[in-house]
């Protein structure tokens, strides 16, 4: 009776199209990415096999171990800063009946754009002559601030350009977690006399850990992503004050054609985020856990 | 404290921070509009004294940007059609017909693409289609934003069909319906959230996407509004309002989309990450 739906041929023409398309444009780089990456191949010479040369190379490279340092300040700034201010604002929305939907849907919007173009807004809004900012600063009789072009400043204006596209999403994130709490839970505390900060620093928060984390584990593998923000803002400069991993990567290949060298590169992007992701997981979610129950 | 400033002190904080989401979408527009330089850095926020339009025709047919906009239309919607449709396709494959032990493998093996990052891909993905000969082309990009999606576009629509009950194709079996039909007439249509959910996301993703239209197009009339825009602030650096202009082109289109979708895209988004 069912051979209508155990026909193989029918089978192979709906599943294979697929396969064959990712594992054109996944698997197969994946696996010549591992093959280049033992290489020293630069697009013209032949390709000679290196062995871990490139891998010890990176780590010896000052300005790679630089980009690694830029990805950590990312890395902690949205782990340290960012997060906190998540739940501080999902808990304030959470806690308004009037303009919650408002500020949900106002919040997440930024995160639905390019961040090529949010890139070149921002680049606007720190633009040393008629920025937004600057005119601020002028107004109150202060210097103009070079953000993008100054040491001091490049990295940070980054980090605000890329807090500012992506809390928003974490906070609905979030959102929606609290939302999801039973309503009497949080009414039970407040006949038992506990002010609104008690119950959200007592209550909500514990009981949307598990989301935290979720929230955690995505921005540090976002903070180790970052990159076309930085190439179109900065470029990776001043003087690679700005220069992430995948944006020194991707400069090495395109500008200069190391290929070997660019993916040995791109690995150990790869080797950070599986390996930073598996530790949190280890040290913090699993232990958490224990404490639980 | 009295009741009423408790109250007020969220609001308070969550209106602070939504005049710094919109503050730079309102200066770049109200920048559109002025005639000069100097006016845009004397009144960073006031309106324009005389609304100057010709910024967007300037923009639109000198600049180029129609170029770039049709170009990621297109470009955007035909790769997430097509990539709806062959995630469709493979997810009807895997819950409906009746080839388990093989099924799961091929789960298993399309969501792996779910955990490697897309830019550990780049400069592999940059060879490779540059062995195949279609760098500089629009399969360069059409290629790898349909491959890109699916992973994630299985995952979402496998998950919906196996909610579909077996009892509905069961009955068309035995009516003596062929698979296509029941396909493209039972299935198909039943799964039309999640399709438009998938879609939606795809859609998104391809039209913001820069990392590989900026690097695998170098041929200015190929280009996409991401790539595009870079390309554009570059020429015309020192011509703000024209390039404020540019940005509305390329920001509106994806607000207006929010205003009618908002739902289904924050919940399409933030699904795609939750689950993966």
């Amino acid at each position: 009776m069912k051979t209508t739906l155990r026909n193989p041929y029918v089978y192979l023409l709906f599943v294979l199209p697929t396969i064959a398309l990712y594992f054109l444009f996944f698997i197969y780089p994946m696996l010549t990415s591992v093959y280049y990456g033992f290489t020293n191949w630069n697009g013209l010479d032949t390709k000679d096999f290196v062995g871990f040369d490139n891998f010890v190379n990176a780590f010896k490279d000052a300005d790679f171990r630089n980009s690694i340092v830029n990805n950590l300040y990312i890395l902690l700034f949205s782990c340290c800063v960012q997060v906190p201010l998540i739940v501080v604002f999902s808990l304030l929305i959470s806690s308004v009946k009037r303009f919650q939907g408002f500020y949900k849907t106002t919040v997440f919007m930024p995160s639905i754009l390019s961040t090529s173009v949010i890139g070149i807004l921002w680049g606007y809004i720190y633009d040393p002559d008629v920025g937004l900012i600057n005119s601020i600063l002028q107004a109150f009789g202060l210097e103009p601030i070079y953000f993008l072009a100054d040491m001091k400043w490049a990295l940070v204006s980054i980090l605000i350009t890329n807090a500012w596209q992506w809390m928003g999403f974490y906070i609905v994130l979030i959102l929606a977690a609290i939302l999801a709490i039973p309503k009497d839970i949080d009414e039970a505390a407040m006949i038992d006399g506990a002010t609104g900060v008690q119950r959200a620093w007592y209550l909500t928060v514990p009981l949307i850990k598990p989301i935290i984390n979720v929230v955690i584990m995505l921005s540090i593998a976002g903070a180790l992503r970052v990159v076309d923000i930085v190439l179109v803002m900065t470029g990776g400069g001043p003087a690679g004050a700005t220069d992430v991993m995948a944006s020194y990567m991707v400069n090495k290949a395109i500008k200069y054609g190391d290929y070997g060298y660019g993916t040995a590169l791109s690995i150990i992007i790869f080797a950070f985020a599986l390996v930073l992701t598996a530790l949190y997981q280890i040290l913090i979610v699993r232990r958490q856990e224990k404490v639980e129950y | 404290m009295t009741a009423t400033v408790r109250k007020s002190i969220p609001h308070m904080v969550m209106i602070a921070y939504i005049v710094v989401i919109l503050a730079p979408f309102l200066f770049i527009l109200f920048s559109s509009f002025k005639a000069n330089n100097t006016e845009i850095a004397t009144h960073p926020f006031g309106l324009p004294k005389k609304w100057v339009f010709e910024n967007y025709k300037e923009a639109w047919v000198k600049a180029k940007i129609n170029v770039y906009f049709f170009n990621s239309l297109y470009l955007a919607l035909s790769s997430a059609v097509v990539g709806v449709l062959l995630a469709a396709a493979t997810s009807f494959a895997i819950t409906r017909m009746r080839f388990n032990r093989i099924s799961s493998w091929v789960y298993q093996f399309v969501l792996i693409g779910m955990l490697i990052p897309g830019n550990v891909l780049f400069i592999a993905q940059y060879l490779l289609v540059q062995k195949l000969g279609i760098l500089d082309t629009h399969w360069s990009l059409f290629l790898p934003y349909t491959a890109g999606a699916l992973p994630f576009s299985v995952l979402l629509i496998a998950a919906f069909m196996r909610s579909i009950p077996h009892e509905l194709e069961e009955a068309a079996v035995v009516d003596g319906m062929s698979v296509f039909r029941m396909f493209f007439q039972i299935v198909l249509p039943l799964t039309v959230p999640a399709l438009v959910t998938v879609f939606i996301v795809n859609f998104l993703g391809n039209w913001n996407e820069y990392l590989l239209s900026f690097f695998f197009i170098s041929k200015d009339a190929l280009r996409t509004l991401p790539s595009g825009m870079v390309q554009f602030r570059d020429a015309f650096q020192t011509n703000y309002a024209l390039v404020c202009t540019g940005i509305v082109f390329s920001v509106l289109p994806v607000l207006v989309m929010y205003t009618f979708l908002q739902r289904k895209i924050i919940e399409g988004l933030t699904a795609g990450s939750v689950k993966g």
